[in-house]
């Protein structure tokens, strides 16, 4: 049965010198708990509802946002400074509208849930995560997600990327509209008239997680977006899929395919 | 554990255990306008206005939430004097077997608080969280719909 | 055309402010002192024999009042079926058995002082389990080594074919003419087979039984039921308690779709309050209700049709194996519906053959769900039809408008496939299916974009099209009853055993009331479904409420017409032939005297003659009047990934006369949308060992808001002479046409015809790849 003490720290310190102890978790939204039926499991969780971690702003060309945002409140917040940012698209398709108002920022990076679609999105932001605690520091938001053994007794502060003007791209592949996606797409890219001067692409969903297509990447740097064929031009790129729900490891490879194509076609389109 | 919740403009202490949700101990304390329909945060039966954000009751933590304002379906209008949004689903016909109703009209309530001129495509995002099996949604559409209107009308008698 | 006052306006339904406002309460809302919880022990086999199950250590639990497993329950044999009696389904099922038939049986459960006590005791109960070979696949469960689900004297209560020891729970045949003659005249053959898949009913609403004894001692048992009455004789048969100890009501539901229509938790709950004397709680979780509420029957029906090159259908033959699960409730009557309801749509074949079984395997059990059997076999003869147009070179609507059924016309079907017994013979009066046709087709853009695969980018746009009929009630066996009683204000008490889902037949039976006394629907007031204050009802299933119980109310409220007019005339001293009822008010027309109800009811209650102006009428049917529908989709298909979009719906539908059309819109919606999201995306998925494994929201789903295509229903009013003010039913009829109209209209997008449902782009596009169409 249930043996859960709860913990409302009041300061970053004593929440640091809570989650060192035994069977004892931090709580956010509280979403992913339920969800893993964690409190079945676990003797305490500790509240950071009182930390410091809960903003957004816009410092040195820098997109801060504090590990307490929730998706609703990253979607508002983006909307003033950035209404076509890649982070609203995807985050306004994860999940359902009461879900977002629970969900947040850093409780999705710590675990990258299957239904939290912000790690494609974050990936191609090239994202930096702050880390308090034992593994204190800042690191790539890919490192971080590798290295599942930096959240031992640490905690999420914000996570950040670089303000820049981007053409965006998302795609969730779902059965209906409220659904996991069995992998996502996000494209960000920047042309000079008809040339592919940036391009990001980053797969999430995929058999290793997540993959940003460095060499589909380079291959696509420097092109003339008329001349490109986005029916040929990655036939060679084999990602592997698990089979999920949606379908067979061979149709979401086959899918992935398309919506790829799709996505370039429609960031060069007009 | 104890705490004080602000349930529909009403202060109460209520005791529970570590491990309830919001939805365990309104249930449990006579607020039995919130339905239960699946406990998985998907269906969207047992919404509440949460600090004013609409939230699955099934998925947030009593203990993480002591000390908010809880609005249920039964805090925004009554049958005496009901909320434009609850007229708007009696008219419409929306309200079949009703499970899904009290969801749907916060999940209403909460689009107008945040848009009072509301699209088609915002309106179904603002109910993306809500099932209905009786309806097949074309009458809540049409509801909200009706709702907005009525709502924005009462804005501008107001002026 | 008649004209009403009250009938055919889409009046506000008399519960729908409440509901809005939270004030109604549904089962799970009442609370009762002190009540034991109970919690199920599931089994986590397929197939196999209880050794022994030990329970003393969960009784040991602090909390723990009892466990409840076969060796002290009841061992008395029921079908769960919410039926009339003599039940049609096999008596299969005991409260807990020495066996367990699928994954998620009931093995015992518990009973304790709190749910989560309850729940943590579960763990403790020790069960050995000999495990026994399973046989999951249908077309294999009558094979000679197959082993036997059933062998402890499991029986039909009626004279049907039962052969439980080759797996068989029910088989019916029925012929006309000679298929073999019928085919040999023909210049096409045509054979396919067609599988429809398991569903759940997704009410949002999950099932929920509350128990507790009144001041009296009286058992009172409040239940998510669509049959109060049947729950109440059940359960007190099995149990051998007289029905009179025994209240059953039905609250606020929330929906059932035929999911309700099941007593397989009251037997459980009753004994165990009747044992300990307490109350009893019990409320299904989302995952039980998937796994052991009742599901959608899967069917496979060969359909094989003779025709000559002008398209004279010869022989028609239908081969329909139904998957029943591991008990039999419903095993007959959906699998011979799939018949019944279907083949009488094209009267004029004149060799016809129909052979149904229903067969035992160890899954979770089929059940009543909306459509009943004629869900499954409109998706074969839809399609079916579709195909045979195509190949005899005419317009589907064509052909469609040449075979049906017809007013003045019978099918003798009607008479052949019945419900556990013979059927009934009956006359169509009413149909304006070819009206519902031309409308329906008019508003899907049906000439502008059938055959010419309209592109969108890659999307390949379609046009689809099914027509259907369902029956009005059970006729000689549904009955239903209205007790009316008049108020001094001139108001009614209006008490019905008709069970309101949240279908609204509360309201409409008011209206139906209103109408013949001419009063508004305030003045109704209206309770039902309370086996202690409301006369008998079958309940709501067959589509039967708004045709029988609405003419037991509109019987009952004549009786009270004529009492009202009795008084007034003394009161008037006018002759009764003058006299008629108009607004609350009875006018004499040659005088233009007149008294209002008030004053008729003061009067009778109080001051002359004194009685009380009430009258109870019952009514069952000599025949089920067929709604009937036509149905359109519009689907583009994404030709490079297979994702089928429907993006537009359209329904055409005669239920007769419309009682409140706005209600009726909401049920035609509600089937349609159930029916676009079971077409494309509903499923039950199994592992080798069956166990389901997406008993939830999250891997079984259902459309959302944001899902729906554009939705349009047409009501195409007739007139029925033989039901109340002219009307049919429509609770199931809308039920039938979105899978086969989707996949017809998936055919006229890109080719390629699917017999088997869910059509997820997985299977459009292997099925695109393999026929080499991209």
């Amino acid at each position: 049965m249930y043996e859960i003490k709860w913990y409302f720290p009041q300061s970053i310190d004593e929440a640091l010198g809570l989650i060192k102890l035994e069977s004892v978790i931090p709580h956010a939204g509280g979403t992913g708990i339920l969800k893993s039926r964690l409190l079945e499991k676990i003797k305490g969780l500790v509240d950071l509802g009182k930390l410091p971690i809960n903003y957004f702003c816009e410092e040195n060309g820098e997109i801060k946002i504090g590990a307490m945002q929730t998706y609703n409140d990253v979607i508002e917040n983006l909307q003033q400074i950035d209404p076509d940012s890649i982070l609203i698209k995807a985050l306004s398709q994860a999940a359902s509208t009461p879900l977002r108002n629970r969900i947040t920022v850093g409780g999705s990076v710590s675990y990258f849930p299957i239904w939290s679609d912000i790690m494609g999105p974050l990936i191609a932001l090239d994202a930096k995560v702050t880390l308090l605690g034992e593994n204190a520091g800042m690191y790539d938001i890919r490192y971080f997600a590798k290295n599942r053994l930096l959240r031992r007794n640490s905690l999420v502060k914000e996570v950040k990327f670089e303000k820049d003007r981007w053409r965006s791209y998302y795609f969730r592949a779902a059965r209906t509209s409220f659904d996991y996606a069995a992998f996502t797409i996000s494209i960000l890219a920047k042309k000079d008239k008809n040339l592919v001067k940036d391009i990001r692409i980053v797969v999430t969903g995929c058999a290793r997680k997540f993959s940003r297509l460095e060499d589909l990447e380079e291959e696509l740097k420097g092109k003339e977006t008329q001349d490109l064929n986005f029916d040929d031009i990655f036939k060679d790129i084999n990602l592997e899929f698990r089979g999920k729900r949606h379908g067979s490891p061979e149709y979401l490879n086959h899918l992935f395919q398309v919506e790829l194509a799709r996505g370039l076609s429609k960031i060069f389109g007009d | 554990m104890k705490g004080v919740f602000k349930i529909n403009g009403k202060e109460r202490e209520l005791t529970f255990k570590p491990h309830h949700t919001l939805l365990d101990i309104l249930r449990d304390n006579g607020y039995t306008e919130v339905k239960e329909g699946c406990r998985e945060g998907e269906c969207g039966a047992c919404v509440v206005l949460l600090n004013g954000k609409l939230v699955n009751s099934c998925q947030v933590l009593a203990a993480s939430v002591i000390g908010s304002e809880i609005l249920t379906v039964k805090g925004i209008g009554d049958l005496h004097s009901p909320h434009p949004i609850q007229e708007a689903f009696v008219e419409a016909g929306a309200v079949q077997c009703g499970f899904c109703t009290p969801g749907m009209v916060l999940a209403t309530y909460y689009l107008f608080s945040k848009n009072t001129d509301p699209d088609e495509k915002d309106i179904k995002q603002a109910l993306d969280g809500n099932l209905c099996r009786c309806t097949g949604y074309v009458k809540i559409l049409d509801a909200v719909r009706l709702a907005i209107k009525k709502m924005k009308e009462r804005e501008n008698e107001k002026v | 055309m008649k004209k009403f006052s009250i009938i055919g306006k889409s009046i506000k339904k008399i519960d729908a402010l409440s509901l809005a406002t939270g004030t109604e309460k549904f089962t799970a809302d009442f609370k009762v002192e002190e009540p034991l919880h109970l919690a199920i022990l599931y089994s986590p086999y397929a197939h196999a024999e209880i050794i022994s199950i030990d329970i003393s250590e969960a009784l040991g639990l602090q909390g723990v009042v009892d466990v409840l497993y076969q060796e002290n329950t009841p061992r008395v044999l029921f079908t769960t079926a919410g039926q009339g009696f003599p039940e049609p389904s096999p008596y299969d099922t005991y409260i807990f058995d020495k066996k367990v038939r699928f994954v998620g049986d009931k093995v015992a459960a518990v009973l304790a002082e709190s749910p989560e006590i309850a729940r943590e005791a579960l763990k403790k109960i020790k069960v050995e389990y000999k495990l026994l070979k399973p046989i999951f696949d249908p077309e294999n469960a009558m094979a000679k080594d197959a082993p036997v689900i059933h062998d402890d004297g499991e029986h039909a209560v009626i004279p049907a074919k039962y052969d439980p020891e080759r797996n068989l729970a029910a088989e019916v045949e029925f012929k006309i003419g000679d298929v073999e003659e019928g085919l040999k005249d023909a210049d096409i053959v045509l054979e396919r087979v067609y599988r429809v898949q398991y569903a759940s009913h997704c009410a949002i609403e999950p099932h929920a039984v509350v128990a507790y004894f009144d001041e009296r001692g009286r058992l009172v048992i409040i239940t998510t039921t669509q049959v109060p009455f049947h729950a109440r004789r059940i359960v007190s048969r099995i149990l051998s308690i007289p029905a009179g100890m025994i209240r059953v009501i039905k609250p606020r539901i929330g929906g059932g779709f035929g999911g309700k229509q099941e007593v397989f938790l009251e037997p459980l709950v009753a004994y165990a309050a009747w044992k300990h004397k307490r109350a009893i709680r019990l409320v299904l979780t989302r995952k039980e209700v998937f796994i052991t509420g009742r599901t959608r029957h899967p069917m496979r029906i060969k359909m094989k049709t003779g025709a000559k090159r002008n398209g004279e259908i010869t022989a028609l033959s239908m081969d329909a194996l139904m998957n029943a699960g591991a008990y039999g409730p419903h095993a007959l009557t959906v699998m011979a519906n799939a018949g019944s309801k279907v083949l009488p749509l094209f009267n004029k074949i004149k060799n016809v053959h129909f052979l149904g079984r229903t067969v035992y395997t160890n899954l979770p059990v089929g059940g009543a769900y909306r459509g009943y059997g004629a869900t499954q076999g409109y998706f074969a003869f839809n399609v079916h039809m579709d195909i045979l147009a195509e190949k005899t070179n005419q317009d589907i609507l064509e052909f469609f408008k040449r075979w049906h059924i017809r007013e003045g016309e019978t099918s003798e079907v009607f008479k052949a496939l019945g419900e556990g017994k013979e059927g009934v013979s009956q006359i169509i009066k009413s149909c304006k299916l070819d009206e519902c046709i031309e409308l329906g087709a008019k508003e899907i853009g049906w000439y502008e974009k059938r055959r010419k695969r309209i592109r969108n980018g890659d999307r390949v746009k379609g046009v689809g099209a099914a027509i259907a009929m369902q029956g009005s009630g059970i006729p000689k066996i549904d009955m239903g009853s209205a007790y009316m009683k008049m108020n001094d204000d001139g108001s009614f008490n209006l008490h019905v055993g008709a069970t309101d889902l949240g279908t609204g037949s509360d309201t409409i039976l008011a209206q139906i009331a209103a109408e013949v006394l001419s009063i508004p629907i305030e003045k109704i007031i209206v309770r039902s479904s309370d086996t202690d204050l409301t006369p008998f009802d079958v309940g709501a299933y067959a589509s039967s409420t708004t045709y029988i119980s609405g003419a037991a109310v509109k019987k009952c409220a004549e009786k009270v017409r004529e009492q009202i007019l009795e008084v007034a005339s003394k009161m008037l001293h006018s002759e009764i032939e003058n006299l008629i009822l108009d607004n609350s008010k009875v006018v004499d027309l040659k005088t233009k005297k007149s008294v209002s109800f008030e004053e008729i009811a003061l009067y009778s209650l109080y001051q002359q003659d004194q009685f009380n102006i009430q009258a109870t009428a019952s009514h069952f049917a000599t025949e089920s009047p067929p709604p009937f529908i036509a149905q359109f989709a519009e689907v583009e298909v994404d030709i490079k990934t297979g994702r089928v979009y429907v993006t537009k719906f359209v329904s055409a539908v005669d239920c007769g006369q419309a009682i409140n059309p706005i209600l009726v819109e909401g049920q035609v919606e509600g089937a349609v949308v159930n029916g676009i999201s079971y077409a494309l995306w509903e499923d039950y998925l199994f592992d080798s060992n069956g166990k389901m494994l997406n008993p939830n929201f999250w891997d079984y789903k259902i459309f959302t808001a944001k899902d729906i295509p554009e939705i349009k229903t047409i009501i195409v009013n007739s007139f029925e002479e033989t039901g109340p003010f002219g009307a049919k039913s429509v609770a199931e009829v809308a039920m039938n046409g979105p899978l086969p109209a989707i996949a017809n209209a998936i055919y006229d997008a890109v080719g390629i015809r699917l017999y088997e449902p869910p059509f997820t782009p997985e299977k459009v596009w292997r099925k695109i790849k393999e026929e080499g169409l991209v």
